[in-house]
């Protein structure tokens, strides 16, 4: 277990960039942009009002009443973490491309003959990679979307405020504020699994590709999936190509994009969530209702025997 | 004693190419032995056997162990530099100790630090920042630290100048041979090290050409700088090579008794680099 924590510690060292940086730096760059709008839209607010219904307000509280109060801070409380979406979505990237390059780049740079070295296993190796993209990304992740949404909410909140609706307690002593990153926290799980045909995917080509990892790891499904629709329409076999894409090819490359397994499911998986009842808990209990189909566990399965395949080649493979 | 390594009929080969061809031999512990062969001899290879880095056929033991099955657990008692400056670049010095310390149980933390602070390494540098040399003394100063009972060097020293390559054998004899450690050393830079060897392999066309002991060399191998009335003579001896300096004949000459040599001209003992050249007359040809 001690070793697993170094190897952990080992892969943030070399892609301290990708896993802290970039969060880090794209949640400051939110926060700072909302800020200025909000300051922006406090002040042409203060000076000219606002539009509500036609009408010219300036002062929130006249048009306010309690219950649109009750219903501001519920929706603030299980939005604010919304706010922070961009960086889920560009770890979804990170998480790809450090899949794709950490078992081509260390035999590259001939790294691999100094880690080969030591006493340490090809299935600790790649294990804790694994873990590093798909446990430790998301942490660090929901960390810094944490911070980002709450620091949005407390924008969003002043804004109300100086308009002159304060929901700043209302908002605080909701417990579903304090909830959402725990909330969120949950869904890891169902993520791992989700996402595990891409990862091993990627670090299958990552430990073989002697070459162009990315060429081989999108080119050979995409063009794959091409040429079965060339025959298709060309032969008119009648096959479900569309299957195809969307099982194989998609699933196989975009499934470290958290929260993809919305798009993968039919109409009525994702039908109850909508922009007026956003409710968090709702989105982690379908998230959650994932693992009754038989889609994930496939998946998980398969990435899980490419994993394997990842090991046995960095095991084995001999770089001359 | 048992042996580090032994090896009966070890056959390793890349496609049609026989990289090594069903060699045998042992190595005791507590020597010191240079394997020394021409580009492509298949030295590399036997050594990535040894190391469980490559899949062979026949048998192989080191420490007992089949480095095919047994990789992992090998590598706690086996270190290997296998190549010049294959540190990662984006490794800090503190973050390497930090991480070997973490994961092997026979290093010595303590150790790697007194020798770093020998040099102008500093903990937070990392390895891009650094020329060639202080990578190798900061691989050196990792592998130093760990208590192993084989060490493989695979041209731990190439492309490195002088003055880092006379210290890192320096280093290796001083502060970390013992009778307990065995080294293996590859490398073209064969003048440099025969003083330390205790032993010489020479391999060929993936086949070992010549395995003695040191004192053993000594004693079969000797140069003769032949006077010109004695030429005829000493060609009747085979000598194993011939060459001209300074327009005198120098030969060569394996296993004969020097009381037979002693007539012929002025002996002295041969240098491994002549009797490697020698050895290896005809491999590129």
């Amino acid at each position: 277990m001690n070793t697993m924590k170094w190897l952990v510690k080992r892969e943030f060292w070399e892609h301290k960039g990708g896993f802290f940086w970039t969060p880090a730096v794209i949640g400051a760059l939110m926060t700072l942009i909302l800020g200025i709008t909000m300051i922006a839209a406090v002040y042409f607010g203060s000076k000219h009002g606002i539009h509500i219904n036609g009408a010219q307000v300036t002062n929130l509280a006249e048009v306010v009443d309690a219950q649109e109060r009750a219903e501001m801070v519920t929706a603030i409380a299980n939005g604010y973490m919304g706010t922070a979406a961009p960086l889920f979505m560009v770890m979804g990237f990170v998480v790809f491309f450090f899949c794709l390059g950490c078992l081509y780049d260390e035999r590259k740079d001939r790294s691999v003959l100094f880690w080969k070295s030591l006493p340490v296993s090809d299935s600790e190796t790649v294990l804790a990679k694994v873990a590093t993209a798909l446990v430790l990304a998301p942490l660090i992740t929901l960390a810094f979307a944490t911070i980002t949404g709450l620091m949005s909410l407390f924008f969003i909140c002043l804004a109300a405020a100086i308009g002159g609706v304060n929901v700043f307690g209302g908002v605080l002593a909701t417990a579903a504020t304090w909830l959402a990153p725990f909330q969120i926290a949950s869904i890891i799980p169902v993520y791992v699994l989700w996402a595990l045909p891409t990862v091993g995917w990627l670090m299958m080509v990552s430990a073989w590709a002697r070459t162009k990892p990315f060429l081989w790891a999108v080119g050979v499904p995409v063009l794959t999936g091409a040429l079965l629709s060339w025959f298709n329409a060309m032969f008119d076999f009648g096959w479900n190509i569309s299957w195809f894409w969307q099982n194989i090819v998609a699933r196989g490359l975009l499934s470290v994009a958290p929260g993809s397994w919305f798009a993968f499911f039919d109409a009525d998986f994702g039908a109850n969530v909508g922009p007026d009842n956003a409710n968090l808990m709702m989105l982690v209990g379908q998230s959650w209702s994932a693992l009754t189909r038989a889609n994930i566990w496939i998946g998980a399965v398969l990435g899980s025997a490419m994993i394997y395949a990842a090991i046995r080649l960095r095991r084995w493979k001999d770089e001359g | 004693m048992t042996a580090v390594i032994s090896a009966r009929g070890l056959t390793k080969r890349y496609g049609n190419t026989t990289a090594v061809d069903n060699i045998s031999f042992e190595i005791p512990s507590g020597r010191i032995i240079g394997l020394i062969g021409p580009n492509g001899s298949g030295k590399t290879t036997t050594l990535k056997a040894a190391l469980g880095l490559v899949s062979f056929d026949g048998e192989l033991k080191v420490l007992g162990l089949d480095p095919r099955t047994h990789r992992d657990e090998l590598m706690e008692q086996v270190c290997f530099i296998a190549d010049v400056a294959i540190l990662p670049r984006w490794l800090k010095v503190r973050d390497a100790i930090d991480f070997v310390a973490g994961v092997h149980p026979k290093f010595d933390r303590a150790k790697a630090e007194r020798y770093l602070a020998h040099t102008k390494l500093k903990p937070g540098m990392k390895v891009k920042e650094m020329s060639k040399g202080m990578i190798v003394q900061l691989h050196l100063a990792l592998v130093m630290a760990i208590d192993a009972k084989l060490l493989v060097l695979d041209e731990p020293t190439l492309g490195l100048d002088i003055i880092y390559r006379k210290q890192f054998y320096q280093n290796l004899l001083e502060d970390y041979f013992d009778e307990n450690k065995t080294i293996i050393v590859t490398t073209h830079q064969v003048e440099e090290i025969e003083h330390i060897l205790s032993d010489l392999m020479f391999i060929q066309d993936g086949k070992i050409t010549l395995s003695a002991t040191m004192d053993e060399v000594g004693d079969r191998f000797v140069e003769v700088m032949v006077s010109a009335e004695h030429i005829a003579a000493a060609k009747a001896l085979n000598p194993i090579d011939e060459r001209q300096v300074f327009g005198k004949s120098v030969m060569l000459f394996d296993g004969v008794p020097r009381a037979q040599i002693a007539a012929l001209g002025e002996m002295r003992n041969v240098g491994v680099a002549d009797l490697f050249v020698a050895k290896m007359k005809g491999t590129y040809a």
